[in-house]
């Protein structure tokens, strides 16, 4: 089972919406992975304390030219649609960050003058969390971070959220809890790909709104059921009910707009075990999680 | 021209909100152009309530598409390709033609070097559109991404070239531009050759680690960086975060607005042609935003002036 967090718009709750769901599936005795696909602006580790975790480099291919056998042809930079490769006096000069490390230069180029070697763009970082819960089912489950994060000047993020999905699927844990980047571009597209179900945390305010919107073109599109949850809301929240009716999108819990609750975030605590409004959002959200994954056993058993 | 860009690193911060400010304080006192160079989610028409005056279709790039006729099934594209985004329909029927999975393929044309059948074609994408619009505080362009879209840095780029369009027609002093949230692809064309980033950062632990990444590419970028810390007020240890890595950093907290649930409707009267005066002596928000934009300014004064 895999679930993502995700919204148009910035800021609007994904990481606690994410760091807290999982803590409380980890707590109910699932065994976890929270993977930060935010991976420009990583935040899920600063909300637990942990060892050092295991650090997995992410590597992506360079292209060397060799000058020797270089006769500057042009046959690689025609053939290469990214504009990466360009003729500069009497060899190639290759621009590492346009490059996406298709290899159709190296099987173009009649010279055979083109290798690649690995270059690092980021960094996975997995590691076991405390859930602080308590009783038999907090023991039995457990909750690990694998948190992606692109090197600050690099650019190709949906590579490192690949790796970080793959190395959380390596876990085989019961169930993934993807905290996606903001937008609707190919990052999203990376870290939501594959989900079983995206919760879309929104505001009701317009700018809120319009992203909203966006996000459930992109859901639709990647013909992934959403559910959307209410953050900072006022208690009225009537704007974004009728989205989500007419959108079909239902709306899961309402989280208020609380200064006890920013200050809980900011501070780097898991705001469920601080604000009652909060942990019952959560346990829903965590209900339709199981309920999901329910469906999807069964489903696997029936074939 | 100068050319100040406001971003953040995470999401959220009130990027947008500064941005429309800032252009509501400026424009007293100098032409200016906006570009909203968030185009996944593109925000700052919305805060200025600004008017379409024309899209243009955005190309981005090409995605295979695979004739099924001509197909012969022999497999060639599928080990030139290395995105796995080719894949076979009916995986019993070794005869069945290959198909593309659009959201998977990164348009490098491997594949059509490869297939000896000559059954894969390259065909270019819309990936989204570019606009031009008008509002009360100056002209502004800015785009609209499609769902699920690559090439987000390059319409950021696009964006970027008709803004200044519009600010030479208007003969503008300024181009004031609504950066993206994180630190990759969009955010490096939103921020490269621009002449100052203003960092809008929130008290909390997110806000200060994000921020700190952005200080970093800044550096990268030779872009000089000051920061702007809002919601000041909602967390003290979250606000001592932000200020201690603005010291280490030697990176200029030119203010601190505290948080004003009022600032939206306040906004919008400002759009609407309210008296500034009026509404910056009721909204503390305002005020201290004001007060930033003027330290914003002073930046400049040590350089001389451009030719």
């Amino acid at each position: 089972m895999t679930v993502a967090v995700a919204s148009g718009k910035g800021g609007t709750g994904k990481t606690l919406v994410a760091t807290n769901l999982a803590v409380a599936l980890a707590r109910e005795g699932a065994r976890v992975a929270l993977v930060d696909c935010d991976v420009e602006a990583p935040n899920d580790h600063l909300f637990f304390d942990t060892e050092a975790p295991k650090v997995t480099e992410v590597l992506v291919p360079r292209i060397e030219v060799d000058a020797e056998r270089c006769n500057a042809c042009g046959v690689c930079r025609d053939a290469c649609a990214y504009g990466a490769l360009r003729i500069l006096g009497r060899t190639v000069v290759v621009f590492d960050e346009l490059c996406h490390g298709c290899g159709l230069c190296l099987t173009v180029c009649p010279r055979l003058a083109l290798s690649e070697t690995p270059r690092r763009i980021g960094e996975v970082r997995t590691v076991r969390a405390e859930t602080g819960g308590s009783g038999a089912a907090a023991t039995a489950g457990e909750l690990t971070l694998v948190g992606g994060r692109l090197d600050v000047g690099e650019v190709r993020s949906p590579e490192v959220i690949r790796h970080a999905r793959e190395l959380a699927a390596e876990l085989r844990p019961d169930v993934i809890v993807l905290d996606a980047p903001p937008g609707v571009a190919c990052s999203v597209v990376a870290s939501l790909r594959g989900a079983d179900l995206i919760i879309l945390v929104a505001e009701d305010t317009p700018f809120g709104l319009h992203d909203l919107r966006l996000s459930i073109d992109l859901a639709e599109e990647l013909r992934i059921p959403a559910i959307a949850v209410e953050n900072r809301g006022n208690g009225a929240g009537s704007f974004l009910e009728s989205i989500s009716r007419e959108r079909g999108v239902p709306v899961r819990g309402h989280i208020p707009f609380d200064r006890r609750i920013a200050q809980a975030y900011a501070t780097g605590r898991l705001v469920a075990d601080e604000s009652k409004e909060v942990a019952e959002v959560i346990a829903g959200l965590a209900a339709e999680v199981r309920r999901s994954s329910d469906a999807e056993h069964e489903m696997g058993e029936a074939r | 021209m100068r050319t100040i860009v406001v971003a953040s690193g995470k999401g959220g911060t009130g990027k947008t909100t500064m941005t429309a400010l800032f252009a509501h304080v400026a424009t007293g006192t100098r032409g200016i152009a906006l570009a909203d160079a968030d185009v996944e989610a593109s925000n700052l028409p919305i805060a200025l309530l600004s008017q379409t005056i024309s899209c243009k279709a955005f190309s981005g790039g090409s995605t295979a598409r695979i004739d099924p006729q001509l197909c012969a099934g022999c497999g060639a594209c599928v080990r030139a390709c290395r995105f796995g985004a080719i894949y076979t329909p009916d995986e019993d029927d070794p005869f069945t033609p290959y198909a593309v999975d659009p959201w998977a393929c990164e348009g490098c044309g491997a594949c059509v070097y490869g297939c000896p059948a000559l059954a894969i074609t390259m065909e270019p994408q819309i990936a989204g559109e570019a606009c031009t619009g008008s509002s009360s505080v100056g002209p502004i362009a800015f785009g609209k991404l499609g769902p699920g879209q690559d090439l987000s840095g390059r319409l950021v780029t696009e964006v970027r070239e008709r803004a200044v369009q519009l600010a030479q027609v208007a003969e503008a002093e300024l181009l004031l531009i609504d950066g993206p949230p994180g630190v990759g692809c969009p955010t490096i064309a939103a921020i490269t050759n621009t002449d100052l980033l203003v960092g809008v950062t929130e008290p909390s632990r997110s806000g200060a680690h994000d921020l700190e990444r952005l200080i970093g590419l800044a550096a990268k970028l030779r872009v000089p960086v000051v920061a702007v810390l809002n919601k000041a007020d909602l967390s003290s240890e979250g606000a001592q975060g932000v200020r201690e890595l603005c010291r280490e950093r030697d990176v200029p907290l030119l203010g601190e607005v505290p948080f004003d649930p009022a600032l939206a409707g306040f906004m919008g009267d400002l759009v609407r042609g309210a008296d500034p005066g009026t509404l910056f002596a009721a909204s503390p928000g305002l005020k201290a935003a004001a007060e930033v934009w003027d330290c914003v300014e002073q930046q400049f004064e040590p350089l001389a002036p451009r030719l």
